[in-house]
């Protein structure tokens, strides 16, 4: 436990720490972009899909940075330690802090008076910010890119304001417009790109594909 | 030696993973938006005709009934939309705010809010909600009168108040409500805007310039991710020190780095623009109007242009300047509120990075904000220059010292 915690931390230090700064600043500033003031059921929704939301691209992206290097990834893959050992208390990390700043947005919203059903946004919103998330892993997971992964997070997020209709269940931005039944494909899209995030990436390495 | 590294730099875009992302999200997106079927539906008003469309109003009058109008909607719903750093902000009053905000509208009107609530439900069930045509109409007409002997001093007072309930960047504020405010035409007006489209913009012009709306969002974006992805391609590779060693200047190797970027980006734009443009030289011709050929390469190359261009030099001068992917942060916000920023889908040129104009035609109040258009898009022609004087500036500086100007030692 104590190794992985230390992996964990190095990776915090030499590499993720400018992402977590960007995510604090994102929501120290959520004031001058969003309201909390008696937000109904719709409002509310709006601030998770199309404000909070943006924090899932930012910490699920960058976990694979420091092995795009193939000779940081050379020597990871050397040691006796599983290369998803050492990415799953980084999602874990992702998760926790995702969860954190839902839950800070959440208790925003609350105290400002609001009226909306919050267990179920804050399902809906987890469960969404993962899966979005979970996109900008994936890409950058296989194409060993982290702009890429940006990249295709962040379009898929433009296609969803006016071509949700063509995604199906995991369209985004439903819980905005009253439906609240999609947390469970966003959930398992979520977990499938990020175990076949993992999975693919470490076969296309290995091949020398990557 | 400039003209090899320059066609050197456009084989590596072409094979890059972010140019192909880039080509089909465009394509996609810019075919999904514009429609050849409003090339069919172009032709002359005629007189008896039930509906022309409408137009931004400059009546004072109007203006006042127009914005009193939304007025009446936004305090029913207590849901307040503002851009105050450029992004969307919904503000949701409270009961002691709602009340001054119908104390203010009772005023400028002289009749309750309960009485203007009946009027608003009463000219609302007069339309049919399922069509989206009639609700554009049922909006557009509705107004709300102003008191006998009711200023337009009094009334920017009044709208002045509200925006200190709601705070910045609400449609009550001056320069909002005085350009967002929208009549219906007359077959006069209709005609008058047909002939403006067949004689100055000779069809394609008003097309680009459609085109030119829908381009420049997905342009205000994507470009970050190819220039990104560029300034950091030698550090991933470990290429930096070989780059800095050879004997091409700073100046010869950003600057031919930024323009294979910059063409290779704006070849897909004006492809798709000449594509598209086609249906309507068409049917102009079918008209007897002589269309404009080159609207493809004029419009988009001094609309979106410039827009490209400063996009894609301030992701070479950040990423630079700190070799790391906060471009892609910045910028992305940036896009985003000057997307959602817009409150006025057509004009409104001021400083925004993204100059909407959607709708096809509208061509004497286009010519009548070109001005406005103009400094606008030089300006950010002259920012990107800047910004890539810069690039070259600290590229030299990076050589020197061998390495980045920030850090001592970290991945892209």
């Amino acid at each position: 436990m104590e190794k992985y915690g230390r992996l964990t931390a190095g990776f915090v230090k030499r590499q993720y720490f400018p992402h977590l700064l960007i995510v604090l600043l994102f929501v120290a500033f959520s004031g001058g972009f969003v309201s909390f003031r008696g937000l109904e059921d719709a409002q509310a929704a709006k601030v998770m899909e199309m404000y909070v939301a943006f924090t899932g691209i930012l910490l699920f992206t960058p976990l694979f940075m420091p092995e795009q290097d193939r000779e940081i990834w050379d020597l990871e893959r050397s040691k006796g330690t599983a290369m998803w050992q050492l990415y799953l208390p980084r999602i874990l990390l992702a998760v926790l802090v995702c969860i954190l700043v839902i839950s800070l947005f959440m208790s925003l919203m609350v105290r400002g008076g609001g009226s909306f059903d919050a267990g179920s946004l804050f399902l809906g919103a987890c469960c969404e910010i993962l899966f979005l998330g979970s996109i900008g892993f994936f890409a950058s997971a296989v194409t060993n890119q982290v702009v890429v992964g940006y990249m295709i997070a962040v379009v898929y997020y433009a296609i969803n304001i006016g071509g949700g209709k063509y995604l199906g269940k995991f369209a985004l931005f439903q819980m905005m417009k009253g439906e609240y039944g999609s947390w469970g494909c966003w959930l398992l899209g979520a977990v499938a790109l990020l175990v076949s995030g993992v999975v693919v990436r470490e076969r296309m390495r290995r091949r020398g594909w990557l | 030696m400039f003209g090899a590294l320059f066609f050197k730099e456009c084989k590596q875009v072409l094979r890059s993973l972010v140019y192909l992302i880039y080509v089909v999200v465009f394509v996609l997106f810019i075919t999904g938006q514009m429609s050849s079927d409003s090339a069919v539906r172009l032709q002359a008003p005629v007189p008896g005709q039930s509906y022309y469309g409408t137009t931004v109003t400059k009546d004072e009058t109007l203006i006042m009934e127009g914005t009193l109008a939304n007025l009446v909607g936004d305090v029913y719903h207590n849901s307040w939309a503002t851009y105050p750093l450029g992004f969307y902000k919904g503000v949701t009053l409270t009961d002691r705010e709602t009340e001054q905000a119908e104390a203010i509208l009772e005023r400028c009107t002289g009749k309750p809010f309960a009485v203007l609530l009946e009027e608003m439900t009463g000219h609302f069930g007069e339309y049919d909600p399922g069509s989206a045509e009639e609700m554009e109409a049922a909006q557009t007409s509705y107004r709300v009168s102003v008191r006998e002997g009711f200023t337009y001093a009094e009334f920017e007072a009044a709208m002045e108040e509200i925006c200190d309930l709601v705070g910045r960047g609400s449609a009550y504020e001056k320069s909002k409500y005085e350009y967002s405010i929208r009549v219906p035409m007359t077959y006069e007006l209709a005609k008058e805007e047909f002939d403006a489209l067949c004689e100055k913009d000779r069809v394609t012009r008003a097309y680009m310039r459609l085109f030119c709306d829908y381009a420049g969002i997905v342009l205000a974006i994507l470009p970050i991710f190819i220039g990104v992805s560029r300034a950091l391609r030698d550090r991933r590779a470990k290429a930096q020190q070989v780059m800095f060693s050879k004997p091409a200047s700073g100046a010869q190797i950003i600057v031919s780095r930024y323009l294979a970027n910059l063409v290779m980006l704006c070849i897909p734009v004006f492809v798709t623009a000449f594509l598209l443009q086609q249906p309507f030289c068409y049917r102009a011709q079918t008209l007897g109007i002589r269309a404009d050929g080159m609207a493809f390469l004029t419009v988009p190359g001094v609309w979106l242009l410039p827009e490209i261009m400063v996009v894609l030099a301030l992701s070479f001068l950040i990423t630079e300047l700190t070799d790391t992917i906060l471009a892609v942060f910045l910028q992305v916000a940036w896009a985003i509120g000057s997307v959602f920023g817009a409150e006025v889908l057509v004009g409104d040129f001021r400083m925004r990075l993204i100059a909407r104009w959607n709708t096809l035609g509208q061509t004497n109040l286009f010519y009548s904000l070109e001005k406005a258009f103009l400094q606008n898009r030089g300006y950010y022609f002259l920012l990107a220059v800047v910004c890539v004087i810069l690039t070259v500036i600290i590229y030299e500086r990076k050589r020197r010292k061998g390495g980045s100007l920030i850090w001592k030692n970290t991945a892209g």
